[in-house]
């Protein structure tokens, strides 16, 4: 290949995808349209997650799992038998043990094998997006089927419809504490009001037991739409907050029971009545309707267009991207109707986006996701070493510190610390490269591409073992970089 | 990935490496001079109204509904709070606390904020790390910036280097260790590769440089299994050990997670709570030898409301609590006005009234302590906050140099 075309097919399989395998960057003739042909057609590799669990169907085992476990603690008052006192945290462990390992090994299949690498980049970009955290302990289960049931079937459709997946989905509805929020005023937190009453004797009892939470309300404005300085006001977050109420999961004896058939339920009697304000536009009290149509309305402004172009570039281009490339994406998504398609064709086609300048470092997760992929490493049944050296790098799966996920930013990976360990990751994925794949020289060209430069060939020539050459090659600051 | 046999090896190593770095465990060690300063950021928003209860305000039980805590017995939210005085007491997790609240060492501080008010996370904590008054107004972090000023060394127990400590200052990073060494081969040939790269090539020669001497803290670490509820209490007793450390920084930052209690906020701060005290009880007997000439501040983004919310939680609020501690502080009462809890006297009829600016508490720690000037502390740490004085008394003055040698004598 010439000089510019080879720096074109690196950069469409090492910046906009995973990291080349082997012969990828050589198989790709025309990188744009590599790219596009990736988000027009199904996803490959997908079949990876068949026979998953859906939310559904781990609510309901998880609320039998509670009721059973109930039972039991109650019948250890009278025989303390040894099922009896495990502890509820082992019989999850027990129970749910071998689904969360399935979904951690298809996730990361996927990502060491797919030829639509730029599928799951876009995927893995709105996961952090709409980032949920497992270390609340009811988001577990449903984190990965978040990414599978709501992301992934809308990641290259309307923004609005990925907006509204992401905001019904058990997940999230957990992680920022929607599923609990009740309208003060809403007939359900009446109705306890009064029996509360009653029971204390006391008609004029201030302790109400059920109310309003912001939570979800102030984080889709600042993180999922608007984004931060967006000109919203604390009244804004509060009557979104109670246009919201009702936005919850189905009971646990509903879930027991089997009796429902969506993990989503509009709870009408949870509901705050009442017409909203928010952002200067009133909303009928239309029940679920209300807060459906104030999404409509966030994902439709263009400070949502400007907020989303603005990550898009920053994820695929730059950390400080060009602000005329953030303003073509915004018009591209006002444009076409924030139709998510329609603003990654703007982003292949933009010159901006294939300028020499463009340039990222490779999050933990993309450095190991890019070893499996160049040393034609596929996971095996066990995700643990992985999911523990991907801990280690400080990027854990699904575990992000706060819902505005992880960074994307170079400055917040490159400290000493963070580079010794990568120096540390790098060997131990290096004793994983098969046999077959040991060669080290021309896994070198084929995975670095137009970056692989002469003082890196020259150090992989000089190693004195073939496993010493592909850790240098996955420790090389080349192969931290995304050109 | 490791043998047993590598990782026994390894930490034979690690020790042999400390011995030949001049590091010894603290307790044998002679103790360093200068004072010493640890920065803990409480990420998420602490409740202040649940670490620090005004049990005593005529106000405080019927707003707080389920969550109110009592010094005279067992609430709904948990044990009996440990009495203060005769307005506020501790969580009843905070009990290594009350006992240095109890040798006047510990000092919480009432209704504090960031001068920015408006509630979101991430512009909070930009606030609280970059010392500005607005979240936006530095690119650096003040304590960094204070490092710079001190002509001295930082650590940042972290994997990922916070704003706080972003700037020209040089500051060492830490965290736990991975478990497997790194071929020395592989780090000479790596060398010159990163000597080329402009962005990596500092922090890169400083890895290398660093781990050799950080062997001993690592190994020692590597031992303890990094189990639930102990990461901070770890990483809190290697900054001390750090700081404890002949020739090591004067300045540490360490962080945590997970005080955003939205919901079911009881349990959840029982166990948080628990954490940061032992996190306190760790980091002061790893820093012994230097714990009369110390000061720690444990800071966070925001309070939290007043009210429960209708999901047993809170939700974002202003004023909260800070608490400063160590050798050095003239501890044993409650610092900051208190606003009290009546609807009128909330903010916003919401929030519990932020009295103290979190950085007139910065400003009376770094002035005392480290003697920066007023000029410095008002320029180019905490910029533009002139007209803002900081907070008097938090230490002991001159006496506090006095009986830090005199602890340090008696340590040896």
């Amino acid at each position: 290949m010439v000089v510019e075309a080879l720096r074109a097919a690196t950069s469409a399989a090492n910046r906009f995808g995973l990291g080349a395998r082997p012969g990828e960057i050589e198989g790709i003739a025309d990188p744009r349209a590599w790219l596009l042909a990736q988000i027009r057609r199904p996803p490959d590799g997908a079949e990876a997650f068949v026979g998953l669990p859906s939310s559904l169907e781990y609510l309901r085992r998880e609320a039998r799992l509670r009721r059973e476990h109930r039972r039991l603690q109650h019948r250890a008052v009278t025989a303390a038998s040894n099922a009896a006192r495990n502890p509820f945290a082992r019989r999850f462990r027990q129970t749910f043990g071998d689904d969360l390992r399935r979904e951690a090994v298809a996730r990361w299949q996927i990502a060491a094998t797919t030829t639509t690498p730029f599928t799951e980049r876009l995927v893995r970009f709105w996961s952090n997006h709409f980032a949920v955290s497992v270390d609340k302990g009811p988001v577990r289960l449903v984190a990965a089927p978040l990414e599978r049931e709501a992301i992934r079937p809308h990641f290259a459709g309307r923004f609005a419809d990925l907006l509204l997946a992401v905001e019904t989905h058990p997940a999230m509805l957990r992680y920022l504490d929607q599923a609990q929020s009740v309208g003060p005023d809403s007939p359900f937190a009446r109705r306890v009001d009064r029996r509360l009453a009653r029971r204390a004797g006391r008609r004029d009892l201030p302790v109400r037991s059920l109310g309003l939470n912001e939570n979800l309300a102030r984080e889709i404005l600042e993180l999922h739409t608007l984004g931060a300085n967006a000109g919203y006001t604390q009244a804004d977050v509060t009557e979104f907050a109670r246009a919201l109420t009702g936005w919850s999961l189905p009971f646990p004896a509903q879930l027991a029971r089997g009796t429902i058939d969506r993990a989503f339920l509009y709870r009408a009697a949870a509901h705050e009545p009442g017409s909203r304000v928010v952002l200067g536009r009133r909303y009928p009290d239309t029940g679920f309707e209300q807060a459906r149509a104030i999404l409509l309305d966030l994902a439709a402004s263009r400070a949502t267009a400007r907020h989303l172009g603005f990550e898009l570039a920053r994820h695929f281009v730059a950390d400080e991207p060009p602000p005329a490339l953030v303003d073509h994406l915004a018009a591209a998504y006002l444009d076409g109707g924030g139709e998510l398609s329609v603003v990654y064709a703007a982003l292949i086609d933009a010159p901006a986006a294939w300028s020499p300048s463009a340039r990222k470092f490779r999050s933990p997760q993309d450095f190991l996701i890019a070893a499996l992929r160049g040393g034609s490493i596929v996971p095996g049944a066990r995700p643990q070493p992985f999911e523990g050296l991907a801990a280690r790098l400080g990027e854990p799966t699904f575990m992000p510190r706060a819902p505005a996920g992880f960074s994307d930013l170079a400055a917040d990976w490159i400290g000493p610390d963070a580079l010794w360990k990568r120096v540390q990751a790098a060997e131990g994925l290096a004793a994983h490269v098969p046999r077959a794949a040991l060669d080290p020289g021309s896994l070198a060209r084929s995975v670095l591409g137009s970056g692989f430069d002469a003082p890196t060939r020259t150090a992989i020539d000089r190693a004195e073992a073939p496993r010493q050459a592909v850790a240098m090659l996955f420790a090389s600051p080349a192969f931290q970089w995304r050109i | 990935m490791v043998t047993r046999r590598e990782l026994l090896t390894m930490i034979g190593c690690g020790l042999g490496a400390a011995t030949c770095a001049g590091w010894a465990p603290a307790s044998a060690a002679a103790a360093p001079a200068g004072p010493r300063l640890l920065v803990v950021l409480l990420r998420g928003g602490l409740d202040g109204l649940h670490a620090v209860p005004p049990v005593g305000d005529p106000g405080y039980s019927a707003l707080r509904g389920p969550l109110a805590l009592s010094p005279d017995g067992a609430t709904e939210a948990g044990g009996a709070a440990l009495r203060l005085d005769g307005t506020f007491a501790l969580h009843p997790s905070l009990a290594f606390c009350a006992g240095l609240y109890a040798r006047h060492e510990f000092l919480p501080i009432v209704a504090a904020a960031p001068p920015y008010w408006g509630r979101s996370h991430f512009e909070a904590q930009d606030c609280v790390e970059n010392g500005s008054d607005s979240p936006s107004g530095a690119e650096t972090g003040w304590l960094n910036r204070a490092v710079g000023c001190l002509h001295d060394g930082g650590l940042s127990a972290t994997t990922v280097m916070p704003l706080i400590l972003r700037g020209p200052a040089k500051i060492d990073e830490w965290s736990p260790p991975l478990p497997n060494r790194v071929s020395p081969i592989l780090l000479q040939r790596l060398e010159p590769l990163y000597g080329e790269d402009s962005v990596l090539a500092a922090p890169f020669a400083e890895a290398i440089t660093e781990r050799g001497e950080d062997a001993g803290i690592d190994a020692h670490l590597a031992g303890a299994r990094m189990v639930a509820g102990r990461r901070l209490p770890t990483i809190a007793a290697a900054a001390g050990a750090f700081l404890a450390r002949r020739g090591g920084p004067r300045i540490a930052f360490v962080e945590d997670y997970g005080w955003d209690t939205h919901a079911n906020q009881a349990p959840i701060l029982a166990r948080k709570l628990a954490e940061l005290d032992h996190a306190v009880h760790a980091f002061h007997d790893a820093v012994r030898p230097a714990w009369g000439r110390t000061v720690a501040v444990v800071v966070t983004e925001f309070g939290r409301t007043a009210r429960a919310n209708g999901t047993a939680g809170t939700d974002h609020g202003t004023g909260g609590a800070m608490f400063v501690f160590g050798g050095a502080v003239a501890g044993g009462r409650v610092g900051g006005q208190w606003p009290g809890m009546r609807p009128a006297e909330l903010y916003q009829n919401r929030d519990v009234h932020a009295t103290t600016d979190q950085r007139a508490v910065f400003k009376g720690v770094l002035g005392s302590h480290f003697g920066l000037s007023a000029e410095v502390l008002s320029r180019t740490i905490f910029p533009g906050s002139g007209a803002l004085r900081p907070l008097g008394g938090l230490l002991h003055q001159r006496v506090a140099a006095a009986r830090g040698e005199k602890n340090a004598a008696r340590d040896d």
